[in-house]
């Protein structure tokens, strides 16, 4: 071992703490937040740029815009075509991508050690200088409407994008999703106002990991972002509510031969103080293979190839979901099912087994999951500066499972699984189930796959 | 830019062939052993050769089903505990099956490699069939056919590329089986694959991560070595006969969008012209550079997106491209344009800077997917079982800077043939 045997030990012993890297941080006066993170050994290295924002900050008739922006800032910049951009990545061996969440946008690339300084100059080239080409935009606008069609034809694909249309309701900015019919009225002068409103330097993370030294990688760091215009800081919106009440959207896909369900209720904001318990209750309920929910509908009764539940967690209160599919005929007994595991989560509790097994899981999948590479690393320190956390979220992770009782893990469980606004969401042949699914909520609706876009229409 | 064109410069590989320790056990179980103490993990992958082309028409899918039997107790280890022994250990495990291959997938702390050796060697020595579990079972990869095949347009697209461009050869039926098979396997075609499929002579184990060789061969030797040798499955005599002319499957499905799978048939990985193929693959499909996505997807516009896959086999397989059309375009036009694409790579050599741009992509690909014990231990076993030897992953560099615009060229002219290709269509029904 060569290489590998010169990066420094994470975790020295098994029962011991994890630990982040060392890593440095500062704040260029154009507001950019810079971090280094060097870990010498595999001769990588990564950037990760969060611009805050994302979709949060999209006016309401503006959806897509934000996702849209993302999928051209490499499509031409004020010095590269589209073309010389991709052929550049692709000869260095590069990887870069751009995506928007409903926080950030989200920029990352990795490149060999050896081409850290082309490597940031393209990075920085495409979040600080895209010149969003007409050509390359109108292209861009059509192909991305044939995406949001094309992935009504992946049931699990469209799930999650009808259900958080569903939970969190027009109103909320999480909830509203593009469609066709926003997307058709975007203008290249919206991606260019939300690029300049946001892309700058008060709204800027900059991370970058790896095998560099960091004499040499701060000052470039510093030369590449500290030009941006300081612009204006993005205020977060103010909290959303969220809809109340058993609410059931039934999406109509007359040629499915199973029923795809997800059952969602009000979750955690990223920073939750219960966000410790919360794991090791959702990894008993739902987050592993031997979970309650996978253990009775997949282990005991074969109803299904999987059964889960997750939290989506973000700096407003996101979702806890339920989330499986089952054959058409048995839909009842696999809803009816989920909803009885939920009720004995939520009275009966968990066991002191359950819950010493969890935190031994929890732990022992952390380092492969989040601080084998550099760029889990650099994710990590990355949302450390977005949501206001500090190194303790990771350094501390481990002592923070040890201190939770029996009695927090069982509070928690009543407290954030046992909502009475519950939302529905299902996928399936509406003429054999809807009459079955029906009495799982007294608001239901019904919206054919085929309606445009994944709202449904008030 | 004349710098970008230059080869990668660095060695690529995260590690040496001399890193590798090789042992054979003397039920003729091979053991490969990483160490690696970035984190205090360990990646453990039990490769069996034995896969859907091991089966025969009646028993499509039963390698896949035994995949899930695996996990449904020993004797030892009964009923759903090795699942909760590994997850209260701190460990988390999955499996899969290919055409060729099943393979089991262990990830966890340091502390649980004892825990680890006793319980797979328990699942593989002594292995139970409880009728009542095999039934609930077969619900559950019923499940898993109804997602990824039935409810999924590519996975039946697929299904169906695979039945028309093979005609004779195994790799005709699908890895999850046929609806009939599924419904149909009996408790002795359990015991008859699995006494075959999981010898320990069948069998390579690779471990990866925070352990060392002598603790690794030390638990191998009692709890593995002791499984007697017993008859390695059957040589499959079946060679898929040579096409002699394009064949074409349409799959008439309710759809937003259609999708076509091109194949060609290709050797095995052990063939010569691997890793031409791999860089043809590269410079035809790989990032916003390459030139089906200028042509398809950015300058005609005819397509949403386009892929291609060469995946290495132990029989020869095929070079399939993927492409999901745009709407209102006629899938005739992005096939013209595919094939005037081919054609292009056939009749002039690719520039020398093109060439460089696609080794440079395959190899840093694979520089990544060392990135992690998990993904080096995936490698180690996939080039101990396809190219023959775990020290190839360690020539890739020097395998693919041989290859010649030449080579591709002629690769290209070679396989990429009308007469050799199969079209598979998703046409679009209930708009």
């Amino acid at each position: 071992m060569r290489l590998i045997g010169l990066i420094l030990c994470l975790v020295s012993l098994a029962s011991a703490d994890v630990r982040l890297p060392k890593y440095t941080r500062q704040q260029l006066p154009n507001g950019t937040v810079i971090y280094l993170v060097p870990r010498p050994g595999v001769p990588l290295v990564n950037f990760r740029i969060a611009v805050k924002g994302g979709f949060e900050a999209e006016a309401s008739t503006e959806s897509g815009v934000a996702q849209l922006t993302a999928q051209l800032l490499r499509r031409g910049t004020t010095t590269r075509t589209a073309d010389q951009f991709s052929l550049e990545l692709d000869s260095l061996g590069g990887s870069f991508n751009a995506t928007a969440n409903e926080e950030e946008t989200l920029i990352s690339s990795e490149f060999l050690k050896k081409d850290f300084n082309a490597g940031l100059a393209l990075t920085a080239d495409a979040v600080l200088h895209p010149s969003f080409p007409e050509a390359e935009f109108r292209k861009t606008l059509s192909r991305g409407i044939d995406s949001l069609r094309s992935v009504k034809d992946n049931p699990q694909g469209a799930m999650p994008l009808y259900f958080r249309a569903f939970f969190f309701g027009p109103k909320h900015p999480y909830g509203r999703v593009a469609d066709e019919v926003s997307l058709s009225n975007l203008t290249r002068a919206n991606l260019i106002a939300y690029q300049t409103r946001l892309y700058a330097g008060k709204n800027l993370i900059v991370v970058a990991g790896g095998d560099f030294d960091s004499a040499t990688a701060g000052p470039a760091l510093e030369k590449a972002f500290g030009t941006a215009p300081a612009g204006t800081e993005y205020k977060w919106i103010a909290e959303a509510p969220l809809p109340t009440g058993r609410r059931l959207l039934l999406i109509d896909k007359p040629d499915a031969t199973q029923t795809y369900f997800d059952i969602g209720q009000p979750g955690l904001r990223r920073t939750d103080p219960d966000r410790t318990a919360a794991l090791l209750v959702n990894t008993i309920f739902g987050g592993r293979f031997t979970s309650m929910l996978n253990d009775e509908l997949r282990v005991n009764t074969g109803l299904t190839y999987g059964a889960r539940s997750y939290y989506d967690q973000h700096r407003d209160l996101g979702s806890t979901v339920i989330s499986t599919y089952t054959r058409t005929e048995t839909t009842e007994r696999a809803m009816d099912s989920a909803l009885e595991l939920l009720n004995r989560l939520v009275t009966k509790g968990i066991t002191a087994d359950q819950l010493a097994s969890a935190k031994a899981y929890v732990k022992g999948t952390y380092p492969p999951q989040h601080l084998e590479t550099s760029d889990q690393t650099t994710a990590m320190v990355s949302d450390i500066e977005l949501f206001g956390l500090n190194r303790g979220e990771v350094d501390d992770l481990f002592s923070r499972i040890d201190a939770v009782t029996l009695e927090q893990a069982n509070l928690i469980a009543r407290n954030h699984y046992g909502s009475k606004d519950l939302t529905f969401v299902v996928i399936g042949n509406a003429a054999k189930i809807r009459d079955v699914v029906k009495k799982y909520a007294p608001d239901f609706r019904e919206v054919s796959i085929k309606a445009t876009g994944f709202t449904l229409k008030q | 830019m004349k710098a970008i064109f230059a080869a990668l410069l660095v060695p690529f590989l995260l590690s040496a062939a001399d890193d590798v320790k090789s042992h054979v056990l003397d039920n003729g179980m091979k053991v490969l052993v990483q160490e690696d103490h970035n984190i205090p993990n360990v990646a453990m992958y039990f490769f069996y050769k034995i896969g859907s082309r091991n089966e025969r028409p009646g028993i499509t899918g039963v390698s896949h089903f035994f995949e899930h039997m695996m996990f449904n107790g020993a004797k030892k280890y009964g009923p759903k505990q090795f699942d909760n022994a590994m997850e209260k250990a701190g460990g988390n495990n999955n499996a899969y099956t290919t055409h060729d291959l099943t393979v089991y997938t262990d990830w966890f702390p340091a502390t649980a490699l004892d825990l680890m050796f006793d319980m797979e060697s328990d699942r593989i020595r002594d292995l139970a069939f409880d009728p009542k579990i095999i039934e609930s079972e077969r619900g559950v990869v019923y499940s898993e056919r109804r997602t990824s095949v039935d409810n999924s347009n590519l996975g039946m697209l697929y299904e169906q590329l695979g039945a028309a461009a093979f005609t004779a050869h195994p790799y005709h039926w699908p890895v999850v089986g046929w609806p009939s098979d599924i419904e149909g396997w009996t408790m002795d075609d359990l015991k008859t694959h699995f006494k075959t499929g999981y010898a320990p002579n069948n069998c390579t184990l690779v471990v990866v991560g925070d352990t060392t060789d002598a603790q690794v061969m030390a638990l191998a030797r009692k709890y593995l070595e002791p499984i007697p040798r017993q008859a390695p499955p059957p040589a499959i005599r079946t060679k898929e006969p040579e096409q002699h002319g394009e064949r074409r499957v349409s799959v008439h499905k309710q759809a937003q969008l259609p999708i076509q799978l091109i194949a060609y048939h290709v050797p095995d990985a052990k063939s010569p012209d691997s890793d031409a193929l791999d860089v043809l693959e590269a410079l035809l499909t790989n990032g916003q550079s390459c030139r089906l996505y200028k042509r398809l997807v950015d300058s005609d516009q005819l397509a949403i997106n386009i892929g291609g896959s060469h995946q290495p086999s132990l029989d020869p397989g095929l070079f399939v491209f993927t492409i999901q059309p745009r709407s209102g375009i006629d899938t005739t036009k992005t096939e013209a344009a595919l094939f005037e694409e081919i054609g292009k790579v056939q009749a002039a050599p690719v520039p020398g800077e093109e060439l460089r741009k696609a080794k440079n992509q395959l190899l840093s690909t694979s520089f990544r997917q060392q990135k992690t014990i998990a993904g080096r231990a995936n490698l180690l076993g996939s080039y101990e079982i396809f190219a023959g030897d775990y020290k190839k992953l360690f020539s890739l560099e020097k395998d693919i800077e041989a290859v010649t615009a030449a080579d591709v060229q002629r690769v290209a002219k070679k396989y990429l043939t009308a007469d050799n290709r199969t079209v598979a269509t998703l046409v679009p029904e209930g708009k």
